[in-house]
């Protein structure tokens, strides 16, 4: 179980560390957490010739919460500080409580917003309620930075959009629209060490009225190699009141659309059933959360 | 290629030579010498290999040594209490019966630090929570929660550090 050998370079300052990310290129890995990037190296599944460990810059740390504006989180932030900041837990709920049900404490303190997306894990926590959220993310180089969601960032299993010397910088979360709110859930074979085996966020705003739905956003977490837009949701809630028989349909309709695969976690059956189940208990419990507002 | 670091481990900074791929876990054991922390899955899962690192727990089995300069490493070893007493949570761990062969029990001991720094006060549910990434294949876990309420009480009558 030893790791094979690698050039380790420990940039202080962020115009540093991209220009090793450009200089370097595909050879290099950059190092946050090291939750998952330890041990796929440890089981030999890559060797990068360089590590970046990013951990001495602190530009790519931090939660920057202020009322009114959103919050921005660098990318290095970590998981363990998400869960506990109280601007994060009052603004952010399900993100809060997403990032605190992310493998165990000493994981929680050591892995990182970026990592948790960077990874690329059809099964990642914290990417279902930033999508649902509509949070966005910056890629920056050398030459510069862009902003994109975070829905198109993720492309695939292990698959980013991030061209060569480019890293993800942060996260820019919008701010929570008026009478509205966002839930998370999630369902593995037990509450804690676990792997999802379906996680979901429900993102609900309500017109002035409290009632009628505005705008509805449904995401799927480890039933597709990404996080999956529900987009028949939304098609059956948008203008509605909500009734247990339409959060029934609705629920259905997000089953339809899901594409679980048959793996060591779960069922495709199973996973489909429980799609349902996650997306009627969050349908309900958002709603009822955004009433209350 | 080796090269020198330094690595403050209970507030005692030793000089060590080591490779960039080298994990803290092996260069605590081997170079150090201190033999509490334990490797047992050795992919972060089982928590057998926590230590404190600036006060939160850390897995050292996935950790680069290297990546630790200018950080504060605290392992078992470093609960020692004046005189050579037991820390409140190794004692509590005694008193309740909550180590059986006791390869967890340094992990376990420093995840319970690292919670009680935090929060003083934690509900059983706290507990389960913040220990779930240490494993016990002996005891079951209901002495182990037992230990650290009792660490608690402790802990926020005397403010233990």
């Amino acid at each position: 179980m030893f790791l094979n050998h690698f050039e380790y370079f420990a940039p202080k300052a962020p115009e540093e560390t991209l220009e090793l990310v450009g200089r370097l290129g595909s050879k290099a890995k950059i190092l946050a957490g090291g939750t998952d990037l330890m041990v796929v190296m440890k089981a030999k599944a890559i060797s990068p010739e360089y590590l970046i460990d990013i951990n001495g810059v602190e530009e790519f740390k931090g939660i920057f919460c202020e009322e009114g504006k959103g919050a921005v989180i660098g990318t290095n932030t970590k998981l363990a500080e998400i869960q506990f900041s109280e601007a994060i837990k009052a603004k952010y709920p399900a993100l809060a409580y997403a990032a605190g049900e992310v493998g165990s404490s000493q994981v929680r303190h050591m892995a990182s917003l970026g990592g948790n997306t960077c990874n690329a894990s059809p099964a990642a926590e914290t990417p279902t309620p930033l999508v649902a959220m509509g949070a966005k993310v910056a890629v920056s180089s050398l030459s510069g930075d862009r902003e994109l969601p975070l829905e198109e960032f993720i492309l695939g299993v292990r698959k980013l959009d991030l061209a060569e010397g480019e890293m993800l910088t942060k996260f820019i979360l919008p701010e929570p629209a008026q009478k509205s709110a966002c839930r998370y859930a999630y369902m593995g074979r037990r509450d804690a060490m676990e792997i999802d085996c379906v996680n979901m966020a429900v993102n609900i705003e309500l017109a002035n009225d409290s009632e009628t739905v505005m705008e509805v956003k449904l995401v799927m977490g480890s039933v597709y190699p990404r996080p999956l837009v529900s987009r028949e949701v939304p098609a059956l809630l948008i203008g509605q009141k909500l009734s247990d028989e339409l959060i029934e349909k609705a629920a259905e309709a997000a089953q339809g659309e899901a594409k679980p695969i048959d793996d060591i976690r779960a069922s495709a059956e199973y996973r489909r059933e429980i799609v349902k189940v996650l997306a009627r208990r969050l349908l309900k419990e958002a709603y009822a959360a955004a009433k209350g507002v | 290629m080796k090269q020198l670091i330094e690595l403050d481990i209970n507030n005692r900074v030793y000089e060590v030579a080591v490779d960039a791929r080298d994990l803290l876990l092996d260069v605590i054991r081997k170079k150090v010498g201190l033999t509490g922390t334990k490797k047992g899955c050795g992919e972060g899962d089982c928590g057998a290999c926590t230590v404190l690192i600036d006060g939160k727990p850390e897995l050292a089995c996935i950790k680069l040594a290297i990546a630790c300069q200018g950080k504060k490493i605290t392992t078992i070893e470093g609960l020692i209490q004046e005189g050579g007493a037991l820390h409140p949570i190794q004692q509590a761990f005694v008193d309740y019966g909550a180590v059986q062969c006791g390869f967890c029990t340094p992990g376990m001991i420093l995840s319970a630090k690292g919670l009680l720094d935090r929060n003083p006060h934690p509900t059983e549910y706290d507990i389960k929570h913040e220990l779930s990434g240490n494993i016990c294949r002996c005891t079951g876990y209901k002495k182990i929660i037992e230990a650290v309420e009792a660490a608690a009480q402790v802990w926020s009558k005397e403010g233990v550090k």
